[in-house]
């Protein structure tokens, strides 16, 4: 293990690098880029999406979007798997919303999908942030916890998940927020959160 | 612990909020807005999405299909190579005509001032030429005035009026002689804003140049070319 994040942040400069090229209009570095990173994209997609034509019509976009704007890219501000991670999900999320809702499973579905360990193979620079952070969400209160894991994973909304659990959308809200304020404070000392 | 929340500033609580994803199709096109025109408030954004994202190895990998690489394959493929066969650039290419003659019309194009070019190191030879470019929709109407600075590799977008195009982004294209629009990313008309390019999209940008405003979905064209109603064109003159 204690080797990981050294691999890790090695795995985040040859992709930032990968992004560099690409922003100078290297297709194949940019393809190589894609090879390293779309199973995890598709993955976060898939997961808010669920319908697997429109995640891969959403998949598409995201790339194309990463190839437009990878002279955007800020290695100073983003891992280079956050960035594309964080333009997945927010894609996924506004096409959710713009099609209304889906069959949605209990709280307890989703903090039994998130609670598998990460798989060595999808550890690409977040290693041991990993680690941390689901140390950090674990030892929230229960109900905050999967709260938050709901509204992360698929993309719900606050609303939407609120009538789901049957509870007041504003003790929902304060659960979400009392629990990343806590998650947030467990985590800064190491410089997690800028 | 319990007194963090209230404690947290609107702006904190709503970085916290579109980071995590629970907001509601409003609020997110509101907190979107403001990240393209804010950059405190992106820096935010950012600090938790950099927090929570380590959360996304919990998620399974799957490998898509490969006809997924194919269709980004073609869209990304040089302008030269892919545009001539596709009939969807043509059309586009012919009303594009028409918006040149509807645009050139009576728009003269505005010169506006840049304060703040700081001194920057000038390359040996022809020194690089300032672009400007009043865009303006096809009632002549100005919507937005650019300027292209070589010298800081942006385009300085000074909008003219306000827009409210909902849940939608206005998208910058670039039209050089007869090839295919180039984008040159998606904007922000909200407010005054340096918007800068990379270097390899503005190669070649020159006087004569068209430049266009499409509609498109948010984030921008899925498709690499404009597939919204175009708003707004103007022709890049050297100051």
């Amino acid at each position: 293990m204690t080797a990981l994040p050294r691999t890790a942040s090695a795995g985040a400069a040859e992709l930032a690098a990968m992004l560099a090229r690409a922003a100078d209009g290297d297709q194949a570095a940019f393809r190589e880029f894609y090879d390293r990173t779309s199973a995890k994209l598709f993955g976060i997609i898939l997961r808010i999406l669920v319908e697997r034509g429109e995640a891969e019509d959403v998949l598409q976009e995201v790339y194309v979007t990463v190839w437009r704007k990878a002279a955007e890219f800020d290695p100073a501000r983003a891992s280079p798997v956050t960035w594309a991670s964080t333009i997945a999900r927010n894609r996924a999320i506004d096409r959710f919303r713009a099609r209304g809702s889906r069959p949605t499973a209990p709280i307890e579905a989703a903090s039994d999908v998130a609670d598998a360990a990460p798989t060595a193979d999808v550890l690409i620079d977040t290693g041991r942030d990993a680690a941390r952070v689901h140390a950090a969400l674990t030892a929230l209160e229960p109900r905050h916890a999967a709260a938050i894991r709901s509204c992360y994973f698929e993309g719900l909304t606050y609303e939407a998940l609120a009538e789901r659990e049957n509870i007041p959308v504003g003790t929902l809200k304060s659960w979400v927020r009392r629990g990343l304020m806590r998650m947030k404070a467990g985590l800064t000392p190491a410089g997690g959160v800028a | 612990m319990s007194d963090d929340i209230d404690m947290m500033t609107p702006d904190e609580q709503l970085a916290m909020d579109f980071a995590l994803g629970g907001l509601d199709r409003a609020a997110r096109r509101a907190a979107d807005a403001r990240l393209r025109s804010d950059p405190a408030f992106r820096a935010l954004v950012e600090g938790w999405q950099g927090m929570l994202s380590p959360l996304d190895d919990a998620t399974p990998a799957v490998a898509p299909p490969a006809d997924v690489w194919s269709a980004i394959a073609v869209e990304i493929a040089p302008v030269r190579a892919a545009a001539p066969a596709k009939p969807a650039a043509a059309s586009w290419w012919n009303s594009l005509a028409l918006w040149r003659g509807l645009a050139f019309a009576g728009t003269a194009a505005a010169v506006i001032a840049i304060a703040q070019i700081g001194p920057a190191p000038v390359a040996p030879g022809a020194p690089p030429q300032m672009l400007v470019a009043s865009l303006a929709g096809s009632d002549g109407k100005p919507l937005l005035a650019a300027a292209y600075d070589p010298l800081r590799g942006a385009v300085v977008l000074t909008p003219a009026t306000q827009r409210d195009d909902g849940d939608k982004s206005p998208e910058l294209w670039v039209i050089e002689g007869n090839k295919p629009p180039r984008s040159l990313g998606v904007i922000d008309i909200h407010g005054p804003n340096a918007h800068v390019i990379s270097a390899q999209r503005l190669q070649g940008l020159s006087a004569g140049a068209v430049l266009a405003i499409s509609i498109e979905p948010l984030g921008g064209s899925p498709t690499g070319q404009p597939t919204g109603p175009v708003v707004a064109t103007g022709k890049l003159s050297a100051v």
